[in-house]
């Protein structure tokens, strides 16, 4: 599951229309388009809305075995080209002067840059960051609920010291549409971690038709929980597994088989 | 392959860290504060972060040489260890160190000098006795060798300290600094090694058993002194055959009196980092196998644990005088 966090409209468009996310008629808290594996939320700007937005969409799409997540949106910057996209592997915020890096896991065709995140606008560029007004409250609140190889900023430079082009939502979803295939692959490396690490979560299903098969204390609960997790992870079927139980009821007696059942097929390693 | 490096602005004009930018010029580069911001928050996936990690290029401050755990060592009286780096280029399945960091970045510390002056400090409070420190603790001594200069600093300075012993422990075949440098004795460069099956199914880019004796030869033949360590013991259904086939291939390339030290002990771990390992690995078989819990450390039933120590002990003896022997003892 990937999660896009936008300020604004014209900063989601270019990915709503890529995607084809269809608007959610279900919430009226923020702006929410959802796709098949994906969702675009639109926070508002600034830190608050930003952080708001996130861990709304982090408990709303809390069923999620693993969550990705990408703040798309624009930038200040002193002397880069008006458009210019970068993947951001240093958040500072600016009040607090805490940094966040987002942990950049595969090679990306993305520039790499720092970013300062500030509470109000402001055109007094730093020769070497990019300024913006959500990252650092998008990470602190993304690395909530999710590790920080998936959560990932993307920043596209709407002003610098000689142009200005943050206001004009029809320049903006341009500066954004034009880089739409490189922030596709960046999100599909993303989609992709995130896939990963779900895979090696027990699906609920298969949990709980075990778990209902007797009463488990909380730590006999864990231990099943782990074998469940090795016995599907090894390719075997649910009906294997029942068929291993067979008549076995107690806790201890399933347990015990399972157990059996992993001992036999880590034998050779 | 490296994914990014962040440095400590601290220790950026540091001519150790230079000279490593420069050969990592290519890669992105971050500046932060302390080492420890990037390196310990919660958040991280260790399994992910190992694919591509980072270098962080940072200063110890303090802690610079510590005591080793207890049943740690070669029989020595005196033993430390020390750790210009944090975490493993390889990635083995049943290494302590996958369980030990939030992250899975390769942390160096380039202030080597602090480290070496503490090697004096500590040589000088036991004068006139032998003393070990131990550099592959949380690390691989030598596999970042070509990059990090380490033994080229370290070996000179050991040298200069007479009751100073040093282990470089490793897995790699990165001697050749080892090999510019005049030997000597109190120097060990010991070789770890795991049967042929455990190497190929749990050691992700470990150089080939082969390789690695190769390595060893050359050492001995360089006049260098050498060790021994078959450890982790991976219990499979031919471990027996395996680890014959091992030692017969080791000494088959290196003279037994060449060796220094030899020391065995079976897989084992603290229920802390067992817990932490196998939910990293959920279909990892090695976290599968029959294993039990003993004073807070994951190993073996003893029976079993008995069976394969007694075995492998009884193939060594065959090559090796029980003088050099260490079994890794961590039973009360």
């Amino acid at each position: 599951m990937l999660i896009w966090v936008c300020a604004l409209h014209c900063e989601a468009k270019p990915v709503i229309d890529y995607y084809r996310l269809k608007k959610s008629q279900q919430t009226r808290a923020f702006e929410l388009y959802q796709g098949d594996n994906s969702a675009c939320i639109i926070s508002g700007p600034g830190k608050i809305a930003s952080a708001a937005a996130t861990a709304w969409a982090a408990a709303s799409f809390a069923q999620h075995a693993a969550i990705a997540w990408l703040n798309l949106g624009i930038a200040g910057a002193a002397d880069q080209a008006l458009g210019s996209i970068f993947l951001i592997n240093q958040v500072t915020d600016a009040e607090t002067r805490r940094s966040y890096y987002p942990v950049t896991t595969a090679k990306s065709a993305l520039a790499k840059a720092s970013c300062i995140s500030l509470s109000q606008p402001s055109f007094d560029y730093h020769p070497s960051h990019l300024f913006d007004m959500e990252a650092s409250a998008f990470l602190a609140t993304a690395l909530r609920f999710s590790s920080a190889e998936l959560c990932q900023c993307i920043k596209i430079v709407s002003d610098n010291q000689s142009e200005n082009q943050a206001r004009d939502k029809h320049r903006i979803s341009a500066f954004i549409q034009q880089h739409i295939q490189l922030i596709d692959e960046q999100a599909r490396q993303l989609q992709a971690l995130s896939e990963q690490l779900a895979s090696l979560e027990v699906p609920a299903e298969a949990w709980q038709q075990l778990a209902s098969l007797a009463r488990f204390s909380q730590t006999q609960q864990a231990r099943l929980r782990v074998l469940l997790a090795y016995l599907l992870g090894r390719d075997y079927s649910m009906t294997q597994i029942l068929q291993q139980i067979g008549d076995a009821s107690s806790s201890k007696a399933i347990l015990g088989s399972l157990q059996q059942m992993g001992y036999s097929d880590s034998n050779e390693l | 392959m490296l994914s990014c490096v962040y440095v400590e602005a601290g220790i950026r004009q540091h001519p150790r860290t230079e000279k490593l930018l420069a050969r990592l010029r290519h890669l992105p580069l971050v500046e932060i504060e302390h080492y420890g911001e990037v390196f310990n928050p919660r958040a991280q996936n260790f399994r992910l972060q190992k694919k591509n990690p980072a270098l962080i290029i940072a200063a110890k401050n303090k802690g610079h040489i510590l005591t080793t755990p207890e049943g740690y060592g070669l029989g020595g009286k005196h033993n430390y260890y020390f750790s210009h780096m944090l975490n493993c280029v390889y990635d083995c399945r049943y290494c302590f160190l996958q369980g030990m960091f939030q992250s899975a970045h390769q942390l160096l510390f380039v202030n080597y000098e602090d480290f070496a002056d503490g090697i004096d400090d500590v040589a000088q409070q036991h004068a006139d006795q032998p003393v070990w420190f131990y550099s592959g603790y949380d690390c691989d001594s030598l596999a970042y060798d070509p990059m990090t200069g380490f033994a080229d600093y370290f070996i000179p300075r050991v040298k200069s300290i007479d009751n100073a012993w040093m282990e470089l422990r490793t897995k790699s075949t990165q001697i050749r600094s080892l090999l510019k440098h005049q030997p000597c004795d109190r120097i060990v460069t010991a070789f770890s090694f795991t049967d042929s099956h455990s190497h190929a199914k749990l050691e992700h880019g470990v150089p080939a058993i082969a390789k690695r004796i190769e390595s060893m030869r050359q050492l001995v033949d360089a006049g260098w002194t050498v060790g021994l360590r078959l450890d982790p013991l991976v219990y499979h259904q031919h471990y027996q055959r395996d680890f014959s086939a091992l030692l017969q291939q080791i000494f088959a390339r290196v003279e037994p009196a060449a060796i220094h030290s030899v020391s065995l002990g079976n897989f084992r771990l603290s229920k802390s980092h067992f817990r932490k390992m196998s939910q990293l690995y959920p279909q990892e078989p090695l976290f599968a196998q029959n294993l039990a819990l003993n004073n807070g450390i994951i190993s073996y039933p003893e029976a079993q644990e008995e069976e394969m120590i007694g075995y492998c002990e009884n193939e060594l003896m065959k090559y090796i005088s029980p003088e050099i022997y260490h079994p890794c003892e961590w039973h009360d």
